[in-house]
């Protein structure tokens, strides 16, 4: 049993666990933020991805203990400009089947958006192929990341044609 | 008028309704649940129901309408990505007259009020469509009958649309909100006229899903999101051999064990498989304790099955269930077809939540039937109906996999024994691969007839798959109903094995091995494949069950827009496959590349589909894209193995399915429109995407795929 502070989603927050507690079930069981969703348990599905500073990242292998002072983000409380352009384009092209992987979909997506704001067919194969949809919605998850990427250079000065 | 957030409702709530609604004038009220944030938030706060305005207007127990004009509809049955929260709403909202966006869905509980709450076999729109229809309808009827009291007018000369009453003569309007109070105190009409299809307005356009907001956003809307407060975290061990029993177990050691709060073994409850409960503080207490089980089991007599010994008896099987000789003459086409057994493996694993306080069972369950759910706890732990509660949460997939509810009683059983303590029961993936209702394995074994013409004379199957479980296949589908004596005789492995539902039962493997032999036999004839399948479809009988008509109409639009016929380099192939399952008629075209190192992409998918009324154009789009991939994803890549009685294949490390980088770039659908009644749609385009890629891969290469999965195989070529 230890006791840890870790930043999650901007704040501070000091739980006590079991060390070999994966950031996982602390995420869902002790603080209650159960977007991130347990789908295998040994890094294979993708289901259970948040952003480790700023790095996609599976949780369900990441023991609390090893998480020290970085700074974790849940689907709770991503809100870049990439990543709202993601949920708003899967709303919009109804990408959402059963939905129970689609968090882990945006948080990956929105780490490839972030380094790479057009990505290609190939760009994406490559960046989303560690996360599994069950349902196989991946000609919308495509098409949405597709989507999100104009919506984004639309809604960032940065990275846009508008200002 | 009350809503009583457990629409899972007790007999004493049903005959306060029936008493209730009496009073209001003989309609019925409104039994709504609760779902998703709003859902748990009200079962931490106030379990007991809530209650609505007094002069919402309720006239049965799918619809409200506020004062304000909020219409509520309840969704009845589990959403698991087929999309029916949203459509079945879509059907009342329609009849009603209402603009979508006025529209709040909530999802039902169980309840017998709400009719056929059953979420398998594609048939959720099939058996609630008119019943939605005459929900909407009858509504619609008292809010026009309220507004023709008012006005002192003819109900016969308002008109709705919108949410909204007119009479033109006098130019008056009335929103249905405005109308709701008087609407409340009419009695429900006796009949109700429905509309002409061909006036929808809402039905068939393009309608996203009520929780994609909420999807996105990560908010709890699955079983195993489920908090309540000073909730416990359980798993249950079976035996890893089928059928095995507990015999002893180190309870004790398992008790030492950081934040386990007991550990106990759980035998002869009906219904419940036997097995070794861990009760601790968090998900991960109870998986980390269970690693430390150790226990002596009874493993029973399916510890002998293997996959292996089970081919061995399908050849003997077949042998002894051989249809009838080819007749004389013939010349004989003959090929066997194998696929193994399938996991369900849907993304969130088993789960269910059971809290036992004052004598009744309140349940959190994603399950696609959650009256088998509740009927599995009365009987095995003697309950009656009103004290077991059942709220459907959203499931994180069903494939089938969720008609079956042993996570309902395994979750029950453990509560029982923490009275007044909730426990959400979660199980590993580990677990889940092994405690699958699979899809049963299958061969066939074929012969064919075919004359100097090429004309096929003769089509007869052996068919092998486990005893009990569904799947059986007779010969009166296409093709086999298209030539004149057909035999397809059945023989059954020896059982013990569980095997259930898979999407698209029976026709999941069936279709890929029929449709891969037709291409097969059109080969063998010298025919063109098109040509050869079309010629056959023109000589199936007229039947009220098969119209051969509108297979042929789908198989023609997806050849003509998938470019049917063009010339292909060696290497790249098309082909094609139809299917008629729930009703639907589908057609799909595959066109793929194989490297010559054999590595396969499916660079296209083309399907028509002929499905009867569309009533959500997005979510039957999403239905036919992801059950094509789902198909070509068990064909491509999946397989359980048995050995010693239990599945070899234990996360999905070992059971690779179908990635974004494997999905194809371009998945086109196509509709044929129609004005009839709804078919399924939730299956239909799953079996014949794997035997269109399979008649691709042989165009492309000259290999036949006769053995799933097709990634055992090598696809190199010369």
């Amino acid at each position: 049993m230890g006791k840890y502070t870790l930043n999650v989603n901007g704040a501070s927050q000091t739980v006590v666990v079991e060390s070999d507690t994966p950031l996982l079930w602390v995420l869902r069981d002790t603080l209650n933020l159960t977007g991130t969703k347990f789908g295998c348990g040994i890094a294979q599905c993708g289901a259970c991805t948040v952003h480790v500073n700023g790095v996609p990242t599976r949780s369900c292998r990441t023991p609390v203990s090893t998480v020290g002072t970085a700074t974790v983000t849940t689907i709770e409380g991503i809100d870049t400009p990439q990543a709202r352009a993601l949920q708003d384009a899967w709303c919009e092209l109804d990408v959402p089947q059963c939905g129970y992987c689609q968090c882990g979909q945006i948080l990956a997506a929105s780490a490839l958006l972030t380094s790479n704001p057009h990505p290609t067919d190939a760009d994406i194969d490559t960046a989303m192929a560690r996360n599994l949809c069950r349902c196989a919605s991946y000609t919308r998850i495509r098409a949405g990341i597709k989507r999100a990427a104009e919506l984004a250079a639309t809604a960032t000065p940065a990275n846009g044609k508008r200002t | 008028m009350t809503h009583d957030s457990n629409a899972g409702a007790s007999a004493m709530d049903r005959r306060q309704f029936i008493k209730i609604s009496a009073l209001a004038g003989g309609g019925l009220l409104v039994a709504s649940g609760f779902d998703g944030a709003a859902h748990l938030a009200v079962a931490q706060a106030a379990p007991t129901a809530g209650l609505a305005p007094v002069a919402d207007f309720a006239p049965n127990v799918f619809v409200s309408i506020a004062p304000s004009g909020a219409v509520t509809l309840i969704a009845p049955n589990s959403e698991m990505g087929q999309g029916i929260k949203t459509s079945l709403p879509m059907i009342i909202a329609e009849e009603l007259d209402v603009k979508w966006e006025q529209v709040t869905v909530v999802q039902g509980d169980l309840n017998p009020a709400y009719g056929r709450q059953f979420s398998v076999g594609s048939g959720s729109t099939v058996a609630n469509y008119t019943a939605m229809r005459r929900a909407g309808a009858a509504a619609r009827a008292v809010l026009v009958e309220a507004a023709a009291l008012e006005w002192n007018v003819k109900a016969s000369e308002c008109t709705t649309a919108n949410g909204v009453v007119s009479h033109a003569a006098s130019n008056r309007t009335a929103t249905y909100g405005a109308l709701a109070t008087k609407a409340a105190q009419l009695p429900a009409p006796a009949n109700v006229t429905l509309k002409d299809p061909s006036t929808f307005t809402l039905l068939g356009t393009r309608i996203t899903g009520v929780d994609n907001r909420k999807i996105v956003k990560g908010a709890p809307l699955f079983g195993i999101d489920v908090t309540l407060p000073g909730m416990l975290y359980a798993t249950y061990t079976k035996c890893p051999v089928f059928g095995g029993e507990v015999v002893s177990a180190n309870l004790d050691d398992v008790k030492a064990k950081p934040g386990v709060r007991d550990a106990f073994v759980l035998n002869g409850i009906a219904g419940l498989p036997s097995g070794v409960a861990v009760v601790a503080d968090s998900t991960w207490n109870a998986f980390s304790a269970t690693k430390a089980l150790k226990v002596q089991w009874n493993e029973g007599p399916q510890v002998s099955q293997s996959s292996s010994e089970m081919a061995e008896q399908a050849v003997a099987l077949a042998k002894a269930n051989a249809p009838a000789s080819l007749p004389a003459g013939a010349r004989a086409v003959e090929a066997v077809y194998h696929y193994p057994f399938l996991a369900h493996a849907t993304l969130e694993p088993q789960n269910c939540t059971a809290w036992l306080k004052d004598g009744v069972m309140e349940m959190w369950t994603p399950t696609q039937i959650p009256s088998s759910g509740q009927g599995l706890v009365m009987k095995g732990l003697g309950l009656s109906a009103k004290d077991v509660k059942v709220h459907i949460t959203r499931l994180g997939g069903g494939f089938g996999r969720r008609g079956s509810n042993e996570f309902s009683i395994e979750a029950a059983a453990i509560a029982q024994k923490f009275a007044g303590t909730p426990i959400k029961l979660t199980w590993t993936r580990e677990q889940d691969f092994a405690h699958d209702n699979y899809r049963s394995n299958g061969w066939h074994f074929f012969s064919a007839g075919l004359d100097s013409n090429g004309a096929v004379v003769a089509l007869h199957d052996a068919y092998i798959k486990m005893l009990g479980g569904p799947g059986d296949m007779a010969a009166t589908g296409f093709p086999f109903n298209a030539v004149p004596g057909s035999e397809v005789r059945s023989g059954k492995l020896r059982g013990g094995i569980p095997t259930g539902y898979w999407r698209a039962p029976g026709d999941n493997g069936n279709v890929w091995a029929t449709q891969s032999f037709m291409d097969e036999l059109a080969h063998a004839a010298g025919k063109e494949p098109l040509a050869f399948t079309l010629d056959l479809l023109a000589t199936v009988p007229a039947s009220p069950r098969f119209d051969a008509n509108k297979m042929i109409a789908v198989l023609k639009l997806a050849t003509e827009k998938a470019k049917w016929g063009q010339k292909r380099p060696r290497g790249e192939g098309q082909g094609f496959a139809v299917c008629f399952a729930n009703n639907a008629y589908v057609a799909i075209v595959a066109d793929v590349a194989v490297s010559k190192a054999g590595e396969l992409k499916i660079k296209k998918l083309t399907a028509a589909v002929d499905a009867g009324t569309i009533v959500n154009l997005s979510g039957a789009e999403a239905q036919v894209q992801g059950s094509m991939l789902d198909g070509i994803s068990a064909a491509w890549f999946q397989k359980v193995t048995i050995e010693r009685g239990a599945a070899s294949q234990t996360n999905f490390n070992k059971y690779p399915m179908l990635r974004m980088n494997h999905a194809p770039p371009v998945v086109d659908v196509h509709f044929i429109p129609s004005s009839a009644p709804p078919t399924g749609l939730g299956e239909p385009a799953l079996p014949p995407a794997a035997p269109a890629v399979c008649n691709a891969i042989f165009a492309a290469t000259g290999k036949r795929i006769r053995t799933l999965p097709i990634a055992d195989d090598t696809l190199k070529w010369t």
